[in-house]
């Protein structure tokens, strides 16, 4: 159940800000963002180039800048690129590394996190994440219901 | 021009050559300028208020005050820092105490066309002429007074003084007296030594620096005109595209749009013609925008309409793959080629470039019953006056074109065509206009610099000497712009090809046909940046094929210290950036000069053993001289980076060594830009770039050297083009640097393309 | 729908469409021109200003978002342009055309505060969004480290 839900996790609207490293990537080849960026001390940008001094609380189809409210990246424990549905199922159980949630707050998250959300509404003809948000949801709570087991290393959807 | 653009006129001034008043002094810039037609009312000094007032140029007020007048465009190069103290100097004036007014468009102040490196190179000796005018008769006037000889007689620090007295007057005390002399036939003109041009040899401070950093300063989009509407404009993307149907309901209903109306359609040549498309007018910018976004248009794309970069570099590279028309031969190229032991042959691509200045094009303009007057950040106003009138339909004289701050022009700002849009908009609407370009306008409807392929082949004999050169190049011409679009002119080989100083017994240089399929334009250094590439690249591939190093190769073939006649060339003229040989002549030596003084500052001689990896580079253009050094190394993550530059330029005699070199450095970002990423792409006969992404990137703070080094030549020659010389010679000094670090030669730019988008 | 905000420390009350750029309130509306329109699309940094002290570029900021906060232009980064780093930019003959450097001193002035000695890597990071196409960077940061300085 893991599996399918990580085609949502590893696609490039989530990945993206999920890097295995100081800068944020962008569009479907997952390139490193263009203006350059950084972390920055917060996961919020450095001072000058901070996510929201140019990223909106919605997408802006005239700038193409897309924009979702509390745009920011995922902190460096969180990566996902690159990393094995495996590597991110353990990540997103344990506590040290998932931002101290319980599997309930990781459902609720997933399911209603206006950050996540952006996924699906990506904006100027971005190729949204698979499925819909409360697809999502469901099959992460699904997989909570059902025990929340990891995909064994190498399994791929 | 802080604060409005207001400058008095002088109504009363009709042209050069005319005493108006006993004070208009007689020179003239060019014949073009006198034969051309004068507005009346031709905006100047104000030649009623009291004071010495010899040109259209000087103004000394009777309380000390020296007005001059800048009839170049500053847009960037600092020519309001640097030309009026060609004036200032020779009259003996303290800058503290000049106050520059920048002019119209009028004929009355000669050439204006603020390009080609010109605006030093073009009017050094005339503009001191202006100042040592009025010295003389300010000296004169103070020799009456004092009943001295004049020779006797000094000004210098705003002050005339009498030598063997040591009696003082100043300029301002002396200003009403010497407006009663006579002026001062041309040729009795006295220059002052260079050695006391004390200004122009210092650093000058940043006249505009304070308007700058405090948003002061007056650009183009900054004009602002009670009454005023906004105008964008959803221009055909194909050039010579036209409307099919258009639907505005939905761009009416946005809130402050006022009107969609259509331009007038252009027709070929396209010269400097509005775009044609349909113009949404509104309260403000971001109504006409979004008004723009909700057009719904129909294009036809018309003859342009299967452009397409990839197919047309195909058809470059077959152009160059059979005789040209012949523009330069020395000895017998083909002969030399056919016994040489071997041969290298080598093929160069260069896309079309974009301009991208800060300021995307923008004007404004207001039509009333008697005037048409726009205000613009353009190169060339009288262009524009031309262009409006010819758009309007009026004569010249109902055209003032007023000029503000160019926020970059590159070129771009030569080209008329936005001021008139401007002003076909005011007459339309009968209101105040300010036409904005969008930054997606501006590179979409640039007038790129042309794409290009050179094929060079070298014949080389038993011992590696080069003993043939043929250089075939194929590229739509800028001429295309104003005539036909296909036919190649030996003169379009000009710039880096019939000048290169090259002592190759037998040479040729072919050129092939090219149709312009697009509207081509001149970008800094113009044709100089695929021709200055491909030779710059040649150069290291022969010294890699030979073992050798570059620099010795280099030197080679440039060959022994000389000036090269038209023979020598193997040219039947040669325009030479407008100057006669005799002037500014091809000179081998200078050339040498500039690779001798690089190669030292980098410390060529210990590359490769320090960890450095070295490219080098060298080029004439616009009658100077630059040789650059590029080092590159590669960052831990893989990336390569630029990580020193130096630039050795001899460009003559230097005015205001300090914005000579901040040129130098800029040249150095432009052309590593056009290096790396710079890349306009063609796609159905529309640009596919849409703003600073992709082939419209630029290089940003994290890429710039982490030190550029500057050497200026010193130098009694005529001054040289300073704006546009330090470009050429980048991007293959970075093409060469990137082989010396990893074997990989790049023979087409952008190196992106190449090296991959990560990697660079 | 009105919007009212501190502009350079003076307060405005704005008849305007909510979601209309705050470049194009200040340059459009209230005449401020010293912010400058670069590419509409944050790429640039032309337009750069300080919302409650934070950089933002104005072409992409809805003038919705500075409802009741305050906004800082180059016209109000000192009264008489006597900032060091405005001083700085002039000594140094930082500007070539001048078109963004309003933009890159709003950056630079945001960068000192936060950092009052950076390193040539926290200006690169800092200044990465402000493009000039005169090539003034060099200088740029040779200012910047002046003012700071040193700053290795």
């Amino acid at each position: 159940m893991f599996l399918e839900a990580s085609k949502v996790l590893r696609h490039p609207r989530c990945a993206n800000c999920h890097p295995d490293g100081d800068v944020p990537l962008q569009a479907m080849e997952a390139v490193p963002h263009e203006p350059p960026v950084t972390r920055g001390p917060a996961d919020r940008g450095v001072v000058g180039m901070e996510c929201t001094s140019c990223h909106q609380d919605r997408n802006l189809e005239n700038a193409r800048v897309p924009g979702a409210p509390n745009w920011h990246l995922a902190p460096r424990e969180m990566a996902w690129v690159g990393k094995s549905p495996r590597f991110i199922c353990e990540q997103m159980k344990d506590p040290r590394r998932n931002g101290g949630k319980s599997l309930a707050q990781i459902v609720h998250h997933n399911a209603h996190d206006e950050l996540v959300a952006w996924g699906w509404l990506p904006g100027h003809g971005r190729e949204p994440a698979p499925g819909t948000q409360a697809q999502f949801g469901e099959l992460v709570a699904a997989w909570v219901e059902t025990g929340a087991e990891c995909p064994d290393e190498g399994a791929q959807p | 021009m802080t604060g409005p653009l207001v400058i008095a006129r002088r109504s009363f001034l009709r042209g050069l050559n005319l005493a108006v008043g006993g004070l208009t002094l007689g020179f003239s810039f060019s014949a073009r300028a006198q034969k051309a037609p004068v507005p009346s009312g031709s905006q100047a000094l104000d030649a009623t208020a009291p004071g010495l007032n010899p040109n259209v140029f000087l103004h000394v007020a009777p309380d000390g005050l020296v007005t001059i007048v800048c009839h170049r465009s500053e847009m960037g190069q600092g020519i309001r820092s640097s030309l009026p103290v060609l004036i200032a100097d020779e009259l003996g004036a303290q800058m503290a105490r000049v106050k520059i007014r920048q002019a119209d468009g009028d004929v009355v102040y000669g050439d204006q066309n603020t390009d080609g490196s010109n605006s030093i190179r073009g009017f050094y000796e005339d503009l001191r002429r202006v100042g040592a005018t009025a010295r003389m008769m300010l000296i004169e006037a103070a020799a009456a007074r004092w009943k001295v000889r004049a020779d006797e007689c000094v000004a210098k620090d705003h002050l005339v003084t009498h030598r063997p007295t040591k009696r003082r007057l100043g300029f301002g005390a002396l200003a009403v007296e010497a407006a009663r002399r006579k002026i001062p036939e041309p040729k009795t003109v006295v220059l002052r030594p260079r050695s006391e041009l004390t200004s122009l040899t210092a650093n000058m401070p940043l006249l505009d620096g304070p308007a700058y950093v405090t948003g002061q300063a007056m650009f183009g989009a900054d004009v602002r005109l009670p009454g005023m509407l906004t105008v964008v404009i959803a221009r055909p993307p194909v050039v010579g595209g036209t409307i099919v149907r258009f639907d505005a309901a939905d761009a009416l209903a946005v809130p402050g749009v006022v009107k969609v109306v259509e331009m007038p359609q252009p027709k070929v040549p396209w010269h400097f013609q509005p775009w044609g498309g349909l113009a949404v007018v509104a309260e403000n910018t971001w109504a006409a925008m979004r008004g723009r976004a909700a057009l719904h248009i129909t294009w036809a794309a018309g003859p342009n309409g299967a452009y397409d970069s990839e197919v047309f570099k195909a058809a470059l590279s077959k152009a160059v793959s059979v005789p040209g028309l012949v523009a330069r031969k020395v000895g017998d190229a083909e002969a030399a080629l056919k016994s040489a032991a071997r041969t290298v042959e080598a093929e160069y691509h260069v896309p079309h470039l974009p301009h991208l200045p800060m300021e995307p094009p923008v004007a404004v303009a207001r039509m009333t019953s008697d005037l048409c007057e726009v205000w613009a950040p353009t190169q060339n106003p009288q262009a524009a006056q031309k262009e409006v009138a010819r758009a309007l339909g009026v004569p010249l004289e109902k055209v003032r074109v007023h000029v503000t701050f160019l926020g970059g022009a590159f070129g771009r700002k030569a080209k008329a065509d936005f001021c008139s849009e401007a002003a076909v908009l005011a007459k339309m609407l009968g209101v105040p206009v300010r036409m904005q370009f969008t930054r997606e306008d501006d590179l979409r409807h640039d007038y790129v610099n042309t794409v290009s392929t050179n094929r060079l082949t070298a014949g080389l004999d038993p011992s590696g000497r080069v003993v043939a050169l043929r250089y075939r190049t194929a590229f739509p011409s800028i001429q295309s712009l104003f005539g036909d679009p296909a036919t190649p002119e030996p003169e379009d080989l000009q710039q880096g090809v019939l000048d290169l100083a090259f002592a190759v017994p037998n040479l040729t240089a072919e050129i092939g046909v090219a149709t312009a399929h697009t509207r081509i334009g001149w970008l800094r250094s113009v044709y100089n940046i695929f021709q200055g590439f491909s030779i710059g690249s040649f150069v290291d591939e022969l010294a890699h094929e030979r073992k050798a190093d570059p620099r010795d190769v280099w030197l080679e073939l440039i060959g022994p210290p000389r000036k090269l006649s038209l023979s020598d060339l193997g040219v039947k003229e040669l325009k030479n950036y407008g100057q006669p040989l005799e002037l500014h002549p091809v000179d081998a030596g200078r050339l040498r000069n500039v690779i001798d003084r690089v190669t030292r500052a980098a410390r060529w001689d210990e590359r490769g053993r320090d960890g450095r990896f070295l490219g080098l580079a060298a080029h004439r253009s616009f009658l100077s001289y630059v040789a650059a050094i590029v080092s590159m190394i590669k960052r831990p993550d893989g990336k390569l980076v630029v990580d020193e530059v130096w630039v050795a330029l001899d460009a003559g005699i230097i005015v205001n060594a300090e914005r000579v070199r901040a040129q130098m450095e800029g040249s150095v970002i432009f052309g590593m830009s056009l290096a790396l990423y710079g890349g306009i792409t063609m796609k159905n006969g529309a640009i596919e770039q849409e703003n600073f992404r992709d082939g419209g990137r630029i290089v940003r703070m994290g890429e710039a050297p982490r030190k550029t080094w500057v050497d200026l030549m010193e130098s009694d020659a005529a001054p040289g083009g300073v704006g546009e010389p330090g470009v050429p010679p980048i991007a293959p000094a970075i093409a060469n640097a990137v082989f010396a670090l990893t074997g990989q030669r790049v023979r087409e730019l952008p190196l992106i393309k190449a090296m991959g988008r990560q990697r660079v | 729908m009105s919007i009212s905000l501190r502009i350079n420390g003076e307060e405005r009350l704005l008849d305007v469409d909510p979601e209309m750029p705050l470049l194009w309130v200040l340059r459009d509306v209230l005449g401020l021109t010293g912010t400058k329109y670069g590419c509409g699309a944050a790429l640039c940094g032309a337009c750069t200003v300080h919302l409650e002290g934070q950089v933002v570029r104005s072409c992409v900021t809805p003038v919705r978002r500075a409802q009741g906060k305050s906004v800082t232009t180059i016209e109000g980064l000192s009264p008489d342009g006597s900032h060091p780093l405005q001083r700085a930019w002039v000594e140094q003959g930082v500007p070539q055309c001048g078109f963004c450097q309003a933009g890159q001193l709003m950056t630079a002035a945001a960068l000192l505060k936060e950092h009052p000695v950076p390193t040539d890597a926290q200006i690169d990071q800092s200044m990465a969004g402000n493009l000039c196409r005169c090539g003034t960077y060099c200088r740029i940061r040779d200012a910047i480290k002046k003012v700071s300085g040193g700053g290795r």
